[in-house]
């Protein structure tokens, strides 16, 4: 489906001009804007939970990230352009292509993530389901077991603990990776990343001259959200 | 007319036909097969677990003829009998031991709710008052152990007594409790202290049993004769039930027309019949029952001499307070020591009465109480005295103690005070002492809180106590074992157990 | 340039700036971190050499009577494989560390001590040490770790310089019954003991499955057990521990043969017809620590010189300075 809200979207041909666009462009929905600070939120509900103690918290929090997690790996397939896998993986190759062209002043432009971004959320993705994996069989060496801690020896729910508390470290250094990124794109190359992902509108100048977004409706996200919610309530509570 | 011949050609067919008959297709079919089968899976067992490896057992079988044979221990014991002086209906810590003087203070307050709530009780209903100690307590001995003015005559032996102050039972009712002290197990069906410690140690004296029990108070205690039962060890092992006055054992003597010689000859006709059974059924209990029924024969002589306190000088019996005739816990203290020269291995002596719930006379502490420390206190001193001036006293455990404790509030059966002073019962702590057999005196282990409910410094639980017992018995309470539906059952039992090694000197 | 709509009014910074700008903030935010986690601060600063990690004497208080606590009730949950809280407590450099939220042993400071409170905690407490559900740690144990960390919590410092440290439990262990060693030391005599057990049956026995020594108990056999059998059973004398000759018609012709039993430790004599010659035959036994001799007619200064050598004798008084179970 295509954006309603501003009607020369439809109505362009092809290969029209940037200026003849609106200043701002639709170029993120809204499933995926949610997930984003979803996401952020939760990391954050989760470390602090998981500093203080509060174990009930730091179960959900988890359980909540998994199911958003699932959600977004389906999104990627089914999704909005924007946010399908199809758009922003990229082989390395063009990756360090890209980060050259960054580096040397002469960025191309991308509706959704860019080569580099796309490495980057590919990268939290798998960390963030990795660190999700690894708790769902943690212990805390006294009274709270992971839904699944009791499926697996002692040692290996430890080893798993281990593993827990290591990725966290990762993906700390990951998530400092991605603010320095933005803040550069930011401060350095003068293009807010922060505002568009929020909002879902990037300013035409950012964009590449050919536009060909589609939308999926977000009726459909819920479903697969509700999908994700089954998959995961069925690890929990059965 | 029969001719002898034409008889011996019947009694031959006879009994061969009775031999016959005995075993039929059915008979073959019922016990043989799954005979076969048992031996099959015994063997096949015995291949895994050796396989396997494992931490290799100690052996207890003797010759069938000797169930009772003497074993030497695993490690060195320091004691090698124990004399076990069980009161039964469990006498109040508060009363004897447990100086509590917050206790006091509180004397005829309400019991605070904290201490009601997740708690069972067997008679107490509603908020009873809290009781302060009906006896004034002082320091005894060089030790300077607190004791009550009840047993003025066991205070002179204070240093030699170990108390444990916390041990605590999760029953709170009298037969379990009591299976559980003696048996480690709350439930009917396990071997008793006794038959394990006769099943790893045998007894010295094959002229009488290893296991002797001996009653007083009136009644049998609660638990029954279960608490001197083998369990699923061997019978031989169980407690004989002895007697202090009249016959030893009942239906041990021969009646009025047998003589000895002529029971001796109706045994030996027995045993050729068990003999032949054995031979052709082959169960191993026909022989331990022959050897049960020699050990009846010998005890006809031994256990009479041994039981009867009419051979001690009147000294020796006015030491104890003992009368020839009685049924008195002080004739069976007499009896106790005199077993114990004769290398009994596991005395037990049951005194009943000391349920003292204030609902009767007989159960008040002032009055019913009273008499019960007033019938113990001289015996035990002088079983004491007697142990310790014939060098006894460091090779034989001496322990005291009932199945749990008693309150710290007045009972009030149905909400209503009792006529009598008295306290309801309390499995979270009383106390046991111990003496003798390399046992620390003059020491107190464990404490219990400021109003003597619950244990709350160093805790003991019954088998932590069994397997102190047996660590002075010299066995490792693990390697004490007996294979029984498919466990190495231990008297112990599944839990972890410690040895109080803090007693131990 | 073309007027973009965002960039109007925002800060522009060239790239060396930015770096700059971001290693600032990467440092600030690290020394935040340190700040909050003290055992972060204690890791860089002992990578950079600004800490000496505290090592453990030998024969130190320390490695004696607190380590085997912490390693008894602690180093499950604090130790190599798992360090809740990033607390170690194998080692004297891992206690004295710290963990997640700081140092837990403050030395000469017990109500400072994070280890101290946790373990005073009463036991339903939430974060009582060890939590429950593990053995708690005793009152003396806990006085001991105490007493360490009153007196400086140093590695250095001996067992003895602490006073009033309460004695360590003795510790119970079972070993297994090396059978092969037990047979190498009964195999001398073994012979010898199986042919007196077989003339004597019920008397010559084992001291126990583990040890090669032997102990006699012939009270039992009565007057019908006299000195020849006991020179028939002194073929095994240097392995007799423990005798029980009480009721036998022993006399002092066996007191030669008894002190030649070196290792005799308990000797029973009950009325029995000795008389002094063995109990001055007994003087030369070391190893003696228990004598009765109820019913004989020993003399009495016989008898004190062996209590004055150590020996309990029991003579039918209940003497009151011998009366506690050592042994």
């Amino acid at each position: 489906m295509t954006d309603t809200k501003h009607p020369q979207t439809r109505m362009r041909p092809r290969n029209m001009q940037n200026h003849l666009l609106p200043f701002h462009v639709r170029v993120w929905d809204v499933p995926t804007r949610l997930f984003h600070w979803t996401i952020v939120a939760l990391v954050a509900c989760s470390w602090y939970s998981a500093d203080n103690g509060l174990m009930k918290v730091h179960l959900w929090s988890g359980s909540l990230l998994l199911t958003l997690l699932l959600f977004r790996i389906a999104w990627g397939f089914f999704g909005s352009t924007t946010a399908r896998f199809s758009n922003f993986l990229h082989l390395p190759p063009k990756v360090f292509g890209y980060l050259k062209a960054v580096m040397s002043n002469n960025k191309p432009r991308y509706a959704g993530h860019n080569p580099a971004g796309g490495l980057m959320v590919t990268a939290l993705i798998t960390m963030l389901l990795a660190q999700v994996a690894t708790g769902l069989f943690s212990n805390d060496g006294i009274r709270f077991n992971a839904p699944l801690a009791l499926s697996v020896s002692a040692d290996m729910s430890d080893r798993f603990t281990e593993l827990h508390g290591i990725l966290f470290n990762a993906i700390l250094l990951l998530v400092w990776m991605h603010l320095v990124a933005v803040f550069f794109y930011l401060f350095v190359k003068e293009e807010n990343l922060i505002k568009p992902m929020m909002t879902g509108y990037k300013h035409r100048d950012h964009l590449p001259p050919q536009l060909n977004l589609k939308f999926v409706h977000w009726a459909i996200a819920l479903g697969v959200l509700a999908a994700a919610a089954a998959m995961v309530g069925s690890i929990l509570f059965l | 007319m029969k001719t002898p011949r034409d008889l011996d050609v019947k009694i031959d067919e006879e009994l061969q036909r009775q031999l016959l008959q005995a075993q039929t297709r059915r008979h073959f079919l019922q016990t043989c097969t799954s005979g076969l089968g048992a031996l099959f899976l015994g063997a096949a067992a015995q291949k895994a677990l050796s396989k396997d490896g494992g931490p290799p057992r100690l052996d207890f079988t003797r010759a069938p003829a000797q169930p009772l044979a003497a074993l030497p221990p695993q490690f060195t014991a320091k004691a090698r009998r124990v004399i076990y002086l069980h009161m039964a209906g469990a006498p109040s810590q508060l009363e004897l031991f447990d100086h509590k003087p917050v206790l006091t203070q509180f004397d005829g307050k309400d019991c605070p709710a904290s201490f009601m709530t997740g708690k069972r009780f067997a008679f107490i209903t509603g908020i009873p008052k809290l009781m302060g100690t009906r006896f004034p307590f002082h320091q005894a001995g060089k030790s300077g152990a607190w004791i009550s003015d009840r047993l003025p005559r066991l205070e002179k032996h204070i240093d030699d007594l170990c108390f444990i102050k916390s041990v605590h039972t999760d029953q709170f009712n009298h037969a379990p409790a009591q299976l559980l002290v003696q048996t480690g197990n709350a439930r009917l069906g396990y071997p008793s202290l006794g038959s394990w410690v006769t099943y790893g140690l045998g007894t010295e004296n094959q002229n009488l049993p290893g296991f002797i029990v001996l009653l007083s108070g009136g009644k049998t205690p609660d638990g029954g004769k279960q608490l001197w039962g083998s369990g699923f060890l061997p019978s031989v092992y169980q407690g004989v039930q002895c007697r202090s006055h009249g016959e030893p054992v009942l239906y041990l003597n021969n009646p009025p027309e047998i003589s000895r010689p002529l029971r001796r000859r109706m045994l030996d006709a027995i045993d050729d019949i068990n003999h032949q059974t054995h031979s052709n059924f082959g169960n191993p209990e026909t022989i331990s029952r022959i050897a049960q029924y020699e050990m009846a024969f010998r005890m006809q002589l031994d256990a009479t001499d041994a039981l009867d306190i009419r051979h001690e000088p009147a000294a020796m019996q006015a030491l104890y307070g003992a009368k020839p005739g009685e049924a008195s816990f002080a004739n069976n203290c007499l009896v106790a020591r005199r077993l114990a020269e004769r290398d009994v291995r596991f005395i037990q002596l049951y005194h009943w009465g000391w349920d003292s719930h204030g609902d009767s006379e007989f159960y008040s502490l002032n009055v019913g109480f009273t008499d019960r420390c007033r019938e113990i206190d001289q015996p035990i001193a002088a079983l004491l005295a007697d142990l310790k001036s014939r060098g006894m006293l460091d090779d034989t455990l001496v322990v005291w103690g009932g199945e749990f404790g008693r309150t710290s509030m007045r009972e009030n059966r149905s909400g209503q005070q009792n006529p009598y002073a008295g306290r309801d019962h309390n499995p979270s702590a009383f106390t046991i002492w111990m003496a003798g057999g390399g046992v620390k005196g003059g020491m107190s282990y464990g404490e219990t809180d400021d109003l003597g409910y619950e244990a709350v410094k160093d805790p003991v639980e019954i088998r932590d106590l069994h397997a102190t017992m047996l660590y002075q018995l010299g066995f490792d309470h693990h390697k004490l074992n007996y294979p029984y539906q498919g466990l190495d059952q231990k008297l112990t039992g599944v839990k972890p157990a410690r040895v109080v090694a803090q007693i131990l000197a | 340039m073309v007027a973009s709509g965002n960039s109007s009014n925002r800060l522009r910074l060239s790239a060396p700036v930015y770096c700059a700008c971001v290693a600032l903030v990467t440092t600030l935010g690290v020394g935040v971190a340190m700040l909050l986690r003290p055992a972060l601060a204690y890791s860089i600063r002992s990578v950079v050499g600004l800490e000496k990690p505290p090592q453990a004497a030998p024969g130190s208080f320390y490695t004696v009577r607190v380590a085997p606590l912490f390693k008894e009730h602690c180093i499950g949950c604090h130790g190599k494989s798992r360090h809740k809280a990033e607390l170690r407590l194998d080692s004297l450099t891992g206690a004295m560390r710290g963990g997640k939220h700081g140092a837990v042993i403050l030395a000469g400071n017990l109500k400072g001590s994070e280890l101290v409170t946790r373990l005073t905690l009463p036991p339903g407490n939430d974060k009582a040490m060890p939590p429950s559900g593990k053995p708690p740690m005793s009152a003396d144990e806990v006085t001991v770790i105490k007493l360490w960390i009153a007196a400086g919590a140093s590695g250095a410092l001996p067992v003895a310089a602490i006073k009033g440290a309460p004695a360590p439990v003795p510790k119970i262990e079972f070993p297994e019954i090396d059978e092969a060693s037990v047979a190498r030391a009964r195999a001398p005599l073994a012979p010898m003991v199986k042919q007196l057990q077989a003339r004597f049956p019920g008397v010559l026995s084992y001291e126990s499955r583990s040890s090669a020594d032997v102990q006699i108990n012939a009270s039992l056999l009565g007057r019908s057990f006299g000195d020849k059998e006991f020179a028939a059973l002194a073929s095994v004398r240097e392995r007799i521990v423990w005798a029980d000759l009480s009721g036998t018609s022993i006399s002092d012709a066996s007191a030669l043969t008894l002190a030649e039993c070196k290792h005799l430790r308990t000797l029973r004599l009950a009325n029995t017809g000795v008389t002094d010659p063995t109990a001055q035959a007994l003087m030369s036994l070391s190893a003696l620590k228990s004598l009765t001799v109820v019913g004989t007619s020993l003399t009495e200064s016989h008898l004190a010189t062996l209590r004055s050598k150590g020996v309990r004798v029991y003579d039918g008084h209940e003497t009151s300075s011998n009366s506690n179970a050592t042994s």
